[in-house]
């Protein structure tokens, strides 16, 4: 069978399913419009304790001596506690990157603070007020040191290591080459460069970083509630951290208020207050206030892409060459090279090139330090599309036909990227051309031109978004990064007939408890209205890799499916003897188990269910008894997405304003679980990356204090910048991956991104202004549009 | 935040004593600058003198030609009134266009102008319109009233009654906002009527103030187009993160001119 056959084949078996690809209303909205979540602010165990941070006011300082005796004078303090002694009883997170330095992060800094805001003491009290109290009275004498800001001049003589045990603040430089690059670059007509600069970002998410950790001391156990995205790896950490064994660490992740890829490492404060809780003996809660969440996090995308296009006059595309860098921060919560490399690997977006360079640029800098933040290649998509533009530009050629001449057409996958990621079923040339078609370009050329003679400046951008989603542990393995993207799930089959779900993902906020129970309820014949499911508790849930990227769907769905395909098998086993029938000529229905021909031959799941635990006999020779299945399932190497995006914007001329007038979104996620919950991760994500483009920007100033800690100065979307967003999708199957589920959550900040910049530029082009910062604020918007008028 | 008494007077006399008998009083009306401030222990005032009980302080009245707006008037209730909309529009919209709803109905006119901040909304209309401050003690013009950055002419223990509007024969207001807090980055009020032709400006400076270059040319000439070209100098504007002391200065003109088309709509 050819993929294509096989494609069509998967979509065929999954019409027939009656659950998956329904705009099904979320379970789990019950209890959060009841105002009965249960976030771990919501969470209080007697005798709690409260922690609050001290943090340094000084970008990079040296620590001579911490005095907290007028601190443990107050009454109410319970404890204060310095980097020095924590030292004593817990290990440091040490991050390995292949063919670099590692780096070493100590529970709270013990000799320096790298960064405004850095924790260096925690304060321990009978609540939040007092503890906040005591951090005012803990005196730190200070040794200020020159601040390192600037991550191309990190490295210049004389400059000061930010981290004194690797050997330099340029932390990688390492160059990846594919196919021929000197050849394409000897024999272009012409050598095309542009720019592209993105800000530093921050997550932001409604609930802040918040942990309460409790002591067992009769069972010498401890237990760990706070938002964890990969909930199982964060038991690892803790308990290697804390000289615990695994099964004394239980990590519960309630309900999440928004983790956009923050919440998944162990921070310093939360495992402080964990530490501090196994050594008091107390309960202890820590949640992060706004100040703290916007100075002290993690910030994200402080990323520059600089690409050289050897092209043929003919706007043939022979090769990519790119030099890329990011401001990494302080600290290394992951491998400093990570994130700037799939920004490498996903540079030619929807382009088929064949010869491309990269190099990464790491530096270590006296900033908060980066984590992964919703997309972090964000800028890619712009990047990509951006540069077909500039080159379109210098040959005189209109951008929509080279970059079609250039894309990714269905014809052409199976296909294989310089970099060696594969592509299939990606509708990407399809789904710009539809878009084009229902647009009418040349009606708004027109129409551009005439709002030009009146002085509007109006503009369109098109975004051509490659989403990698699921990264399989062979990714992994290839990456040289620890790891795995495999998954784990257990469907279990009550006495009663009920179903109870759980696996390793671990929702924050995606409406997994629902897209779970619907690809379940199909696997078995049941409803989702039947079937539980709880996740981000490891004494219940399987061990997983956990969410982050966007493997929520084709893994953690995809390995319940199994799963439930598993249990499937034993229900009708247990059918087909007790209809004494074959197997094969049966299947469940509305939760009873009925043949494919006759009509009213017929046996309640629930019987089943019932002869599995309690009358075990009469079940086939040799089955054994109870309705459980777990299972893992490993992903391909890489799975993908695809969409592509149409923002059409009006820039004030006047005031450098920028409205968005029309956004529209065609999304091939392949198959969907429930609709309604992707036009929900599109409306979010478009919405984060009209954020990136307009208003979100977290600045430093030359101090390196952060001037924008509070959410007056950190602008976020809101719903009068956030327009109507059009969702229209395609469903194209991925042949390798359970149901052709693809997954999908980050593309749209990708897409957004993108558009709404090529947008922008794009009704600026006229005046000659050129665009190559984010953020577009309207005084820098203006500023651009002065400077070309003006030259 | 700190511990304080709190009192809540039925009279503005009452309100006066107790902001006499108290060093460290202080006057509360809809809180929004006085709480996050205490909040952050920036400010620690022994006593809070509440002027929510005191009746006389709020509703909106005409008097004698003129609109008449108690201090503990939110601004929603400005911005929601039958007499405002008909009388002054622009005023009802400067009132609508502040902050966020939660804002507007804590917020009120009197703590809006005894603060002076000078990114407020009200400080531009008082002085484009040539309101009068009514204190307990005396009449204040508007152009009196707002002295510097966070400062008015109220003196110690003065307590701000109600301010009073001529009802202008055009009037516009327009503002450049910051996204979050719905401040002016540069908001200005033009109007022409009984105290003139006038053109105020906030969020460009450290206090609001009158352009007289500006209302000289729409004394001729009350049209956008006459603003063309009249620039205000940048070397005493406001800088920060969002707008520089150039963009404001742009924008002074840019806003004074959509104020003019509004008005004039």
């Amino acid at each position: 069978m050819s993929k294509a056959e096989e494609s069509a084949d998967v979509a065929a078996s999954v019409a027939e399913q009656p659950f998956i690809g329904q705009r099904l209303p979320r379970k789990e909205d019950r209890r959060f419009v009841i105002g009965k979540g249960r976030f771990t602010d919501d969470i209080s165990v007697p005798g709690m304790l409260h922690a609050a941070f001290v943090r340094s006011p000084h970008a990079h300082a040296r620590i001579r001596s911490i005095d907290t005796e007028a601190a443990l004078k107050l009454p109410g303090v319970v404890a204060v506690i310095t980097g020095r002694e924590l030292a004593e009883f817990t290990s440091p997170f040490v991050c390995q990157q292949e063919g670099a330095a590692p780096m070493e992060m100590d529970a709270l800094p013990v000799d320096k603070a790298r960064f405004a805001g850095d924790p260096v003491a925690c304060v321990v009290a009978v609540d939040r007020y007092v503890a906040e109290d005591g951090v005012d009275l803990v005196e730190v004498d200070w040794d200020a040191l020159p601040p390192v800001l600037d991550m191309h001049h990190a490295s210049d003589p004389g400059v000061p290591l930010v981290d004194e045990k690797i050997p330099s603040n340029l932390h990688t430089r390492e160059t990846h080459r594919y196919g021929d690059i000197d050849g394409a670059f000897a024999r272009a007509d012409r050598v095309v460069k542009a720019e592209f600069r993105s800000q530093r970002l921050t997550h932001v998410p409604i609930e802040t970083r918040s942990v309460v950790a409790t002591w067992d001391e009769g069972r010498e156990e401890l237990t760990y509630y706070g938002a964890a995205q990969t909930a199982h790896i964060l038991r690892t950490t803790l308990a290697d951290r804390l000289g615990l064994s695994e099964n004394q660490v239980r990590v519960v992740s309630p309900d999440v208020g928004g983790g956009f890829g923050l919440k998944l490492p162990l921070f310093r404060e939360e495992f402080t207050v964990a530490a501090m809780a196994m050594r008091l003996k107390r309960p202890i809660k820590w949640v992060e206030d706004r100040l703290e969440n916007l100075t002290a996090s993690n910030h994200a995308r402080d990323d520059a892409v600089s690409v050289e296009v050897a092209v043929l006059n003919d706007g043939t595309v022979l090769g990519v060459r790119a030099n890329l860098w990011a401001d990494f921060g302080a600290y290394a919560f992951y491998p400093p090279s990570y994130i700037i490399n799939v920004i490498g690997w996903l540079l030619l977006g929807a382009y088929k090139i064949d010869n491309y360079e990269y190099t990464v640029n790491v530096a270590i800098t006296n900033k908060c330090p980066a984590g992964t933040l919703r997309a972090p290649m964000a800028i890619v998509t712009w990047a990509s599309d951006g540069m077909m533009h500039r080159v379109a530009e210098e040959l005189g050629l209109d951008p929509f036909e080279l970059r079609r001449k250039n894309m990714l057409s269905l014809d052409d996958q199976p296909y294989q990227s310089a970099p060696g990621y594969p592509y299939e079923a990606l509708t990407l040339r399809e789904g710009f051309d539809e878009t084009l078609a229902k647009f009418d370009i040349d009606a708004f050329r027109r129409e551009q031109a005439d709002a030009a003679e009146k002085g509007r400046l109006i503009g369109v951008g098109i975004a051509s978004v490659v989403e990698p989603t699921t990264y399989g542990s062979a990714w992994y393995k290839a990456s040289g990064d620890d790891g795995s993207g495999h998954e784990a799930a257990t469907v279990k089959l009550e006495p009663t007939g009920a179903i109870n779900v759980t696996a390793g993902i671990v929702g924050t906020g995606q409406g997994y408890e629902t897209s779970l129970a619907q690809v379940v309820a199909d696997a078995l014949g049941s409803s989702p209205a039947n079937v539980d499911v709880r996740l981000g508790d490891t004494y219940i849930a399987p061990y997983g890799m956990g969410s982050r990227g966007s493997r929520g769907a084709a893994a953690g769905h995809g390995v319940a499916y199994l799963a439930a395909m598993d249990l499937r098998e034993k229900v009708l086993g247990i059918g087909a003897h007790l209809l004494q029938r074959p197997a094969e000529s049966l299947k469940i229905v509305n939760d009873e188990v009925v043949t494919r021909s006759d009509v009213g031959v017929s046996v309640p799941v629930r019987e089943i269910a019932r002869i599995a635990y309690n009358d075990p006999t009469s079940l086939p020779d040799g089955m054994l008894p109870g309705l459980e299945a777990h299972r893992t399932y490993d992903p391909p190497f890489m799975t993908f997405s695809n969409a592509t995006h149409l923002c059409q914007v009006e820039v004030d001329a006047e005031t450098g304003g920028v409205t968005i007038v029309k956004y529209r979104v065609h999304e091939d996620a392949g198959t969907l679980i429930n609709p309604m919950i992707v036009d929900g991760q599109v409306h979010g994500g478009v919405s984060m990356g009209i954020g990136q483009v307009l208003l979100e920007e977290t600045r430093y100033d030359e101090q390196g204090m952060n001037v924008s800690a509070t959410l007056a100065d950190y602008l976020m979307p809101t719903m009068d910048t956030v327009p109507m967003i059009e969702v229209e999708h395609l469903e194209t199957p991925n042949p390798n991956t359970p149901q052709g589920i693809k997954g999908m959550a980050e593309g749209p900040v990708q897409g957004a991104v993108a558009s709404v910049a090529l947008a922008v530029q794009d009704a600026v082009a006229r005046s000659g202004g050129r665009l190559e910062q984010l953020p577009f604020t309207p005084s820098r918007l203006l500023g651009v549009l002065r400077a070309s008028r003006s030259g | 935040m700190y511990g304080f008494e709190y009192h809540k007077p039925s009279s503005l006399d009452e309100a006066a004593k107790l902001l006499a008998d108290n060093e460290e009083a202080s006057l509360i009306a809809g809180g929004h600058t006085l709480l996050p401030t205490m909040k952050q222990r920036l400010a620690a005032p022994s006593a809070i003198v509440d002027l929510g009980g005191i009746a006389d302080l709020k509703g909106i009245r005409e008097e004698g030609g003129n609109i008449v707006v108690g201090a503990i008037t939110t601004h929603d209730a400005v911005a929601g009134s039958d007499v405002v909309q008909a009388k002054i529009p622009a005023m009802a919209r400067l009132a609508g266009g502040i902050g966020d709803p939660q804002v507007r109905n804590r917020g009120t006119i009197g703590g809006s102008i005894a603060n002076n901040d000078p990114a407020a909304d009200y400080p531009a209309g008082l002085v484009g319109l040539g309101a009068i401050v009514r204190t307990n003690k005396r009449e204040i013009p508007a152009d009196d009233f707002f002295v510097a950055l966070f400062e008015t002419a109220l003196e110690e223990g003065e307590i701000v009654k109600e301010v009073s509007f001529p009802v202008p024969e055009k009037a516009g207001y327009a503002k450049f906002h910051n996204p979050a807090s719905r401040y002016a980055i540069v908001g200005v009020f033009v109007s022409r009527g009984p105290q003139g032709v006038r053109v105020a400006v906030t969020g460009a400076g450290p206090c609001v103030f009158r352009v007289k270059e500006m209302e000289d040319a729409l004394s001729g000439n009350w049209s956008a187009d006459a603003l063309k070209g009249i620039t205000v100098p940048e070397d005493e504007l406001n800088a920060d993160l969002h707008a520089s002391a150039e963009y404001r200065a742009h924008l002074v003109g840019v806003m004074a001119r959509r104020a003019v088309q509004a008005a004039t709509a």
